[in-house]
């Protein structure tokens, strides 16, 4: 599995995935912390303010300066079932997955060693896309009139690891499913489109108008919920526990896909 | 020991074989051609023997462990399967680097393999700069990696040059000087006839003929190409060939009779008492491609 780790490497490190990989997540972050910001008001009236706000109180929170990445945690983990997906699924699209079968013949070390790689080239967008989308916010709070001192208290600092923390498993949670849907079809296009259009349409749809009790168990619903630490309508422990039960059956089924599947 | 053997393998797809109960003995230490024509099932038997594929019937051995192993036997195995396919966007030297870092391989192999098909000028180029034969030469060196005991290369001389192709002979006769096994696939059989002294040809998924090179082709009729001296002679030479019972036919100015090389005295006396001068007389022996049609037509004859 080392060998297969270290190789997936080769390939994390060419230029476009370094762009697409790393930089994705970084424009959704800063973008969403930019405009969490400057959209920010002092109070809430309604009917005055169009689109989504927040007030100075809640930016002042300890959790205030991952607010905005939060938000978006879902746009964060989907760039990482685009990565994931396209990762593997290109693999069998180019055919250059039976060179790396001749090699390693071990299937499951091989797609094993392959997913922790992917998880920690995620590890580092998210962290990075956090580190930097956090500076600017320090940067953008004082001039908008925000008070940032909650934000380097002991909470604050704990909020933030905890945030990194909870959006990181969600996108390996996001991997996972591109994983499944990567192996299962087999072409990087069909696989994202189909992957993107479950978590986000196919999904709001089913909670919004078919089963509203969907959203504490339906995976795009819940690694939201994940992603956020919890919400009122999925606790974070309800969503850590169903989520781990989904992943062990994805992977074993996604295991034995890949080992038993002709090339 | 075979340095691989099969046993009644198969591989069908709904009501089609593509592979039908082949049995294999490839020796160890020859370089032994793999013919067929197009769709004959020789890239399904070699996915089987690697592992790539399940197959739905029979065993197979490859350097002595089962083919439902290939973990075992892999590490010590090269292939080039179809077309050479690599990651575009890296260089010659890192998708070398992949596959080393892959098999826990020494990576010092990556700069002698590309100096053994000649590409270490152009390693560090974008494989999609890569013209077909440079990315057929990536192909063999990443399948000579491992250092491996057997060596299977689908269609390995696909794009490449007449230089090329001349390199690519002489690296598999080095192989062979080493002891390494060489196991090439191809539906050109004259380069088949030049590289290999082994042969196992299969047509619609079936094995027709397994063996040396030398007996299929000692198995062939030989023949005598006579050229007279006038090119109106030759329907008069031809009927002189069918009078004394032999098979004959026109071939441009010449004449071309299905006659053992002894023949060749008898022919000549009979020419001349007709009247026919011959300036040219000479015995050919059958290449591979006619031994392959002269097998594969006897096989389609039988089965109407």
């Amino acid at each position: 599995m080392l060998g297969a780790f270290s190789s997936e490497w080769v390939k994390l490190r060419r230029r476009s995935m370094l762009a697409w990989g790393l930089g994705g997540g970084l424009l959704f972050t800063v973008l969403a912390t930019v405009f969490t910001i400057e959209r920010a008001t002092r109070f809430l009236t309604p009917g005055l303010h169009h689109g989504p706000r927040v007030t100075f109180a809640e930016l002042e929170q300890p959790n205030g300066l991952v607010h905005g990445i939060v938000d978006i945690s879902n746009l964060v983990g989907i760039v990482a079932l685009c990565l994931f997906a396209g990762a593997v699924a290109t693999e069998y699209s180019q055919g250059t997955l039976r060179n790396l079968l001749v090699r390693q013949p071990r299937r499951a070390q091989l797609l094993s060693g392959k997913f922790l790689a992917l998880a920690a080239f995620i590890l580092i967008a998210v962290a990075l896309s956090i580190v930097v989308a956090s500076a600017l916010a320090f940067a953008l709070a004082p001039g908008k009139g925000i008070d940032t001192s909650a934000w380097t208290s002991s909470t604050g600092i704990s909020d933030f690891f905890a945030a990194l923390f909870h959006v990181y498993l969600a996108c390996v949670g996001y991997g996972l499913f591109g994983t499944a849907l990567a192996v299962i079809l087999r072409s990087p296009a069909v696989a994202i489109a189909l992957g993107v259009a479950w978590v986000l349409p196919i999904e709001a749809i089913i909670v919004g108008a078919i089963w509203s009790g969907g959203d504490r168990w339906l995976p795009g619903q819940l690694l939201s919920a994940l992603a956020h630490g919890g919400t009122s309508d999925a606790s974070y422990s309800h969503a850590l526990v169903v989520l781990l039960v989904y992943a062990a059956l994805t992977a074993a089924g996604t295991l034995l896909l890949f080992a038993r599947r002709d090339v | 020991m075979p340095a691989l053997e099969t046993a009644g393998l198969s591989k069908r797809y709904g009501e089609r074989f593509a592979v039908d109960h082949v049995d294999i003995s490839l020796p160890a230490g020859v370089v032994s051609g793999f013919v067929g024509p197009n769709g004959a099932g020789k890239t399904t038997t070699i996915l089987m023997l690697l592992g790539l594929v399940r197959p739905t019937d029979g065993t197979g051995q490859v350097l002595g462990h089962p083919i439902t192993d290939p973990a075992a036997y892999l590490p010590r195995v090269g292939a080039l399967i179809e077309a050479p396919l690599f990651y575009p966007t890296l260089s010659g030297r890192r998708n070398l680097e992949v596959l080393t870092r892959l098999g826990r391989l020494d990576r010092a192999r990556i700069a002698q393999v590309l100096e053994q098909v000649e590409l270490a000028d152009r390693a560090n180029d974008l494989v999609r700069s890569y013209s077909l034969g440079m990315k057929q030469r990536l192909g063999i060196a990443a399948a000579l990696l491992p250092e491996p005991d057997l060596v299977i290369l689908d269609e390995p001389t696909n794009g490449l040059d007449p230089a090329g192709i001349r390199e690519i002979r002489e690296l598999l006769k080095g192989l062979t000087e080493r002891g390494i096994t060489v196991f090439v696939s191809s539906h050109l059989l004259a380069e088949i006839e030049a590289i290999c002294q082994h042969l196992v040809m299969i047509d619609k998924g079936k094995i027709v003929f397994q063996g040396g090179i030398e007996n299929l082709l000692a198995a062939q009729q030989s023949a005598l190409i006579a050229t007279p001296e006038h090119a109106k002679d030759v329907p008069a030479l031809i009927a002189l060939c069918e009078q004394a019972g032999k098979e004959a036919s026109a071939d441009g100015e010449s004449v071309r009779v299905q006659s053992a090389a002894d023949w060749a005295a008898e022919l000549n006396r009979a020419a001349m008492a007709a009247g026919i001068t011959l300036m040219g007389l000479q015995a050919t022996r059958a290449s591979l491609e006619e031994a392959f049609f002269s097998v594969t037509g006897a096989l389609d004859a039988r089965s109407l």
